[in-house]
C-alpha cells in the first residue's frame, strides 16, 4: 500500500471514529431537539442508502421506493394495534419479509428488462400500495392508524442508529467487500459481459432489489412507532422518493458514502430553511439548483470532493443508453 | 470427444437467414479460425454458442454436453469463455477488479495472486488501479483476454481480439494464446486479419451468407474458389 493511500485510510478511520463517538454519546449531551434532528437524519440516511443499492449499485431507477417504507410502517402499526398487541421489535422482521416478497413480485418480471420498464413498474407499485392503504379497513383507510405512544426520544434514537448503522454495515460488506458486490457492479456496468463471466444477472439484480427493499421497511416500522400516527399521505407519499433520489444524487450515486453525505446535508439544509423562511418552498428551489449543478459540474456528487474518491459518472450514464446486446457486425 | 460440436444450427431474424444449417466441430487443443465477409453470420454464430441468442434449431455440444438453449451464464460456468467484438468491460471498475470479477463464479482461491500474475503477463501493471474506461483500445482487448485467462475455460471464443491492436501487443496476445493452447485450452477465433489467422489457426472455417462455404488449412483455404468469390466477389473458374 502506497504512503498517500495509507495516510488517506488513517484519516478516514480517524474521521469515522469521531463520527461514531459523537453518535454513540449524543443522547448524553445533545438536547431533545437535536436528538430528534439526529434521529431524522439517520432515517433519511438509511433510506438514501437503500435507494443507492438499487440505483447506484445495480443500475436500476426505482421511482416507488417509498412503498417499502410505508409497507414497514403499516405492518408495525397493524401488528401493534390493540387486540393484536405484538412486541414492537417482533414487527420489524415481519415488515422486512413482506417488503422482500413484494420486491420479488415486482422485480422478477421487470428486472429482466432494460430502460424505463422497471422505473414505471416501481412507480405503479407505490401508487397501488398507496391506493390500497387508502381504501382498506385494516390500514385504517385515509384516516390512518394510531400506534401505542412511547414518549422516549432516546429509545427511538438508538433504534434508528442501530438500523441505519446496521444497514450501512451490511451494504458496505456486501457491496464493497464481497463477491456479491463485484457481481452487482458488473451487471450494472455491462450485463452481457457479466453473463459471459458466469454471473446470473437476473438473480443478482433481484437480490440487490430485495436488499434495497428490506432497509426502508425496517426504518418505516421504527418511524411509525416513533411518530405514533401514520396515514397514506405521511408514509406512502411518492414525493418522499423524490427526496431520496435528490439526496443520493447530491451525495454521490454509486458511492457508499454518497447517501450518508447527501442525506445529512440535505435534511439539515431543509430544516435550516424552515427555520429561516418559515416553510420549505425555498428548500425546493435549493434542491432544483443543486441537482442542476451536480449534473453539470459534480456528476459524482459531494463525495467526489473527498480525496481519493473514485469517478463513476453514473448520472450521465443514465442519460445515454448502455450495453444491451452482444451482436456484432460480422 | 470434440471440445465443441455444432450440428445443423439455424437462426433467422425476421426474413433474414443469419445461420443456415451450420455444422462443424473443434477438437480439444485446436485453434480454429472462422472467417467471412461482414454479415456472413460469424458473430451471430458466436452469440448462439455463448447463449446470448437462442438458435431456431440444431444442437451445440460443449465437451459432449448439450448446451443448446442454456442461458449464457450457465454456458460460461460450464467452461466457455469469450471476448466481444467491441470490448465489453466493466467500465467503472479498475483493471484489477475486472479480473477479480471474472473469477466470482469460478475458483476464488488465490484470486488476487492469479490476477497479479495475469496483470504481469499482459503487461498491465501501470494501469492496474485505473478504471477500465480509461484504457487504450489495445489495452481494453488485452483486459478482455485477461478476464478469460482468469477463468481458465476449456473453450475460448475470440471475436476479432487483435483488431486495432499495436503490433507489440498483438504479438503478446498471440504468445499468450499459443501458451494456453499448449496448456490444454481450445480456441475458436473470428478474425478478419488473414495474416494472423494463418499464423495461429490449425484449421479455418469460411462462412458466407450464413453458411459454411469452405473448411481446411490456411493453404487450402487460400486457393479455394468459394473463398475467393466470398471475399473478392469474383468467380474463379
Amino acid at each position: 500500500m502506497s504512503a498517500p493511500i495509507r495516510r488517506r485510510k488513517t484519516s478516514s478511520l480517524i474521521v469515522l471514529g469521531i463520527v461514531a463517538l459523537a453518535l454513540l454519546t449524543m443522547p448524553f449531551w445533545a438536547g431533545s431537539y437535536n436528538l430528534r434532528l439526529a434521529t431524522n437524519v439517520l432515517l433519511w440516511v438509511g433510506l438514501a442508502l437503500s435507494w443507492n443499492v438499487v440505483c447506484g449499485y445495480a443500475g436500476y431507477i426505482s421511482f416507488g421506493h417509498i412503498a417499502f417504507f410505508g409497507i414497514g410502517a403499516y405492518v408495525t402499526a397493524i401488528l401493534m394495534q390493540p387486540g393484536v398487541g405484538w412486541n414492537f421489535f417482533a414487527t420489524l422482521p415481519v415488515g422486512a419479509v413482506v417488503a422482500a416478497v413484494i420486491a420479488l413480485a415486482v422485480g422478477f418480471p421487470t428486472l429482466r428488462l432494460r430502460g424505463a420498464y422497471f422505473a414505471i413498474a416501481t412507480w405503479a407499485m407505490a401508487e397501488g400500495v398507496r391506493e390500497l392503504a387508502t381504501v382498506a379497513s385494516i390500514t385504517g383507510g385515509s384516516g390512518g392508524l394510531v400506534l401505542p405512544v412511547k414518549s422516549d426520544d432516546t429509545f427511538f434514537y438508538w433504534c434508528m442508529l442501530a438500523a441505519t448503522a446496521g444497514a450501512y454495515l451490511v451494504c458496505f460488506l456486501l457491496l464493497e467487500r464481497s463477491r456479491f458486490g463485484y457481481k452487482v457492479k458488473a451487471v450494472r456496468d455491462n450485463e452481457p459481459a457479466a453473463r459471459a463471466q458466469g454471473i446470473n444477472a437476473n438473480l443478482v439484480k433481484n437480490q440487490a432489489f430485495i436488499l434495497s427493499a428490506v432497509i426502508p421497511a425496517v426504518l418505516g416500522g421504527i418511524n411509525a412507532y416513533w411518530i405514533t400516527f401514520i396515514n397514506p399521505d405521511s408514509s406512502l407519499n411518492t414525493i418522499l422518493t423524490d427526496q431520496l433520489v435528490v439526496m443520493v444524487l447530491v451525495g454521490g450515486l454509486g458511492h457508499i458514502w454518497g447517501p450518508v453525505i447527501g442525506g445529512t446535508v440535505l435534511y439539515l439544509a431543509q430544516q435550516q430553511f424552515v427555520v429561516l423562511f418559515g416553510d420549505s418552498t425555498a428548500y425546493i428551489v435549493l434542491v432544483g439548483a443543486l441537482v442542476v449543478l451536480v449534473v453539470l459540474f459534480l456528476p459524482d456528487g459531494l463525495v467526489s470532493l473527498l480525496p481519493g474518491s473514485r469517478r463513476l459518472n453514473l448520472i450521465r450514464r443514465f442519460i445515454r443508453p448502455r450495453a444491451t446486446t452482444t451482436t456484432g457486425s460480422s | 470427444m470434440d471440445a465443441l460440436a455444432i450440428e445443423d444450427v439455424r437462426k433467422s431474424f425476421g426474413g433474414v437467414q443469419a445461420l443456415q444449417g451450420i455444422t462443424f466441430s473443434v477438437a480439444p487443443q485446436e485453434i480454429v479460425g472462422v472467417i467471412g465477409p461482414n454479415g456472413s453470420g460469424k458473430s451471430t454464430l458466436f452469440n448462439v454458442l455463448t447463449g446470448a441468442l437462442k438458435p431456431d434449431s440444431g444442437r451445440v455440444l460443449l465437451n459432449g454436453k448439450d448446451i443448446t438453449r442454456w442461458p449464457a451464464y450457465r454456458i460460461a460456468r460450464s467452461g466457455l469463455g469469450r471476448t466481444f467484438q467491441i470490448p465489453a468491460l466493466f467500465e467503472n471498475m479498475t483493471v484489477l477488479e475486472n479480473l477479480l470479477t471474472a473469477s466470482v463464479e469460478h475458483n476464488w482461491d488465490g484470486v488476487h495472486e492469479r490476477a497479479s500474475a495475469v496483470i504481469e503477463l499482459l503487461e498491465l501493471q501501470r494501469v492496474a488501479a485505473e478504471p477500465a474506461r480509461s484504457l487504450s483500445g489495445g489495452q481494453q482487448r488485452l483486459l478482455e483476454l485477461g478476464r478469460v485467462l482468469m477463468r481458465e475455460p476449456d473453450l475460448v471464443l475470440l471475436d476479432e481480439v487483435a483488431a486495432g491492436v499495436h503490433p507489440n501487443l498483438r504479438k503478446l496476445m498471440l504468445d499468450v494464446i499459443r501458451a494456453k493452447r499448449e496448456a490444454g485450452t481450445t480456441f475458436l477465433v473470428i478474425e478478419h486479419d488473414m495474416e494472423l489467422t494463418g499464423e495461429i489457426c490449425d484449421r479455418i472455417i469460411v462462412m458466407d451468407a450464413g453458411e459454411v462455404v469452405a473448411k481446411g488449412t490456411f493453404e487450402e483455404i487460400s486457393s479455394d474458389a468459394h473463398v475467393m468469390e466470398a471475399y473478392l466477389g469474383v468467380s474463379v473458374e
